[in-house]
């Protein structure tokens, strides 16, 4: 099949470029994907904790940094926490800094019959943060792929209880571990439900599960089952489904694919060649522009490259390829190294000329 | 039952860490105290070189941090059963002040660095998470340390580690001191930036940068 480049891909919305590159029809330019989580607050020059609670703040910083950049995922999110927050989490939240845990919602395995599932509609700022999607969807779900952020049962499960008690616990005692991931699962298919009814396609996101942090073999015990029953949910309400882990994740590629995602969002641990070979058969992939080194700290140029690099390895990827960072970007992000990547997506165009990139 | 030769208590004591084998860890060094070994060799030579060959299948992707930390409470566990018995104190490879910077709670990863120090041979100050620069600087001068180490795992506290930096020039007490950094958003690149010493991509490789440091 050959794609011709033609005027009426000129100035297509990211809905119409993405439509037309699942049919391998022609587009105008690769997919690209900047993560942006609370570099949106700057775009609209509020202080991180003015995002805290209030949905429409959310929606008119995402809102704004879409219309800013133009790029092709809208992806609400401020933090890792909601979902944790929302079952009695302490979450801090520094005046103009992305927030962090605070402290767990148990310190023992003895409390672990007092975690409750969260209601969406109530609990924590799950609520803001669904507003904050519905707006978003109202503004512009016609023409962008509008996405809510959702925390996954095993990385939830160390919010609940605290990260070394989990790993401890994930040898130690398994069963335990289980009990977590379970309620947590709840939870977050609650949520999933919740974000599907403001219009939304959950967007998966498990950093504890990177083999960063616990080896496959446990991935395969205590993240694949339960991101599994998390995946069919959201299938079966007719979304697809982008999964994210941060760190390496080479060797739980796989079983990625295995636990239904659509599309894996690899950070820059992870070879996006590497990935192309193994599972591009079997999922689009995502990636993996290095969120710190280059995106907060390099040059445009030096975007630019990362950019034209990163396309070079995947973008014949068999399901498909998304110019990405690796992880959500830093919020002190430059603007100018956000639209650095943009343009490169467009300089480098459709169909990609692979002796362009080098 | 016949009585075990030193080297035997040695691996047993090693094997027990690196099985990740707490209980089985105290009763090995119980074992090696009835029968005469030197505490000293024992924590060098058992349970040290059990942590030592956790890092290496660490380094080798076939330990991954539930594991490395598992090896450390056995280690610790039979560290607390010989440590009275010692008589005399090794010589320390030196002293590190370790902590995570200021505005960032994430210490798993300082914490693998802090056993490995431990296990390495050096001895640790441990400042533990959301610390000042200044309380860096400050304890260093006042513990005479040779090695700094900073970790975070957050891109809004980088700078932090920066700030250490130029704080111990501003002491003037830069030129003793070695400043190591690592975790998620740090690269080679940022830490030649900041005018740090020393950069490791993950534990087992933090203390052989570290031994290099202060060699």
């Amino acid at each position: 099949m050959t794609i011709q480049k033609n005027a009426s891909t000129a100035a297509m919305s990211p809905l119409e470029r993405f439509a037309a590159y699942n049919k391998g029809e022609a587009i105008d330019r690769l997919p690209c994907v900047p993560i942006i989580g609370n570099t949106a607050a700057r775009v609209i020059g509020v202080k991180v904790s003015q995002l805290r609670g209030n949905g429409r703040l959310i929606a008119d910083a995402q809102i704004a940094a879409y219309r800013r950049f133009n790029y092709d995922v809208i992806r609400v999110f401020t933090d890792l926490y909601t979902l944790a927050e929302a079952m009695g989490a302490g979450v801090h939240y520094p005046e103009d800094e992305t927030a962090y845990l605070e402290n767990p919602a148990i310190s023992s395995i003895d409390d672990i019959e007092r975690l409750r599932p969260a209601d969406p509609l109530k609990d924590g700022n799950l609520p803001h943060h669904l507003e904050a999607m519905q707006r978003v969807v109202k503004a512009l779900g016609k023409e962008v792929p509008v996405t809510g952020a959702l925390t996954c049962p095993f990385t939830t499960a160390s919010f609940l209880i605290g990260a070394e008690n989990l790993v401890r616990l994930s040898i130690k005692n398994p069963e335990t571990v289980h009990l977590l991931c379970r309620v947590a699962l709840e939870s977050a298919i609650r949520y999933a439900g919740a974000i599907i009814d403001a219009g939304c396609t959950p967007s998966l996101t498990d950093p504890m599960s990177s083999s960063t942090v616990i080896s496959p073999r446990l991935f395969k015990e205590f993240s694949l089952p339960y991101l599994k029953t998390l995946i069919e949910f959201i299938h079966q309400h007719g979304k697809s489904v982008t999964l994210h882990i941060c760190g390496k994740t080479e060797k739980v590629w796989e079983a990625m694919a295995d636990a239904g995602a659509d599309c894996i969002s690899i950070d820059n641990d992870a070879s996006l060649s590497g990935a192309r070979e193994s599972v591009g058969h079997r999922l689009r992939i995502m990636g993996n522009v290095k969120p710190s080194e280059v995106m907060l700290q390099g040059t445009p140029a030096d975007v630019r490259r990362a950019v034209f690099d990163s396309v070079a390895q995947a973008w014949d990827s068999p399901k498909g390829y998304i110019i990405a960072s690796g992880c959500s970007l830093p919020t002190e992000t430059p603007f100018a190294n956000i639209q650095a990547m943009m343009d490169a997506a467009t300089e480098i165009g459709w169909p990609v000329a692979p002796e362009n990139l080098i | 039952m016949a009585r075990k030769t030193k080297q035997e208590h040695l691996q047993e004591l090693s094997d027990a860490v690196l099985d990740m084998d707490e209980e089985r860890t105290v009763k090995a060094a119980h074992e090696a105290l009835v029968e005469h070994v030197d505490p000293y060799d024992a924590i060098q030579g058992g349970l040290s070189d059990g942590m030592a060959r956790a890092g290496q299948l660490f380094e080798d992707e076939e330990y991954f941090i539930p594991e490395l930390l598992m090896c450390s409470d056995a280690m610790y566990a039979g560290l607390d059963v010989l440590k009275p018995h010692l008589k005399q104190v090794g010589e320390s490879r030196g002293t590190v002040v370790i902590g995570v910077i200021e505005g960032d709670t994430h210490d798993i990863g300082k914490n693998m660095v802090r056993i490995m120090f431990e296990t390495g041979g050096f001895k640790v100050i441990d400042l533990g998470r959301d610390v000042p620069p200044q309380r860096f600087v400050d304890t260093a001068r006042e513990e005479q340390a040779d090695i700094i180490a900073l970790s975070t795992l957050m891109t809004t506290t980088m700078d932090g580690m920066g700030t250490v930096v130029r704080l111990l020039d501003e002491a003037d007490i830069r030129d003793g001191i070695k400043v190591m950094v690592g975790g998620g958003p740090i690269s080679p690149g940022f830490a030649k930036r900041i005018g740090a010493d020393g950069y490791a991509v993950n534990a087992a490789e933090a203390v052989k940068v570290a031994r290099e440091l202060v060699a």
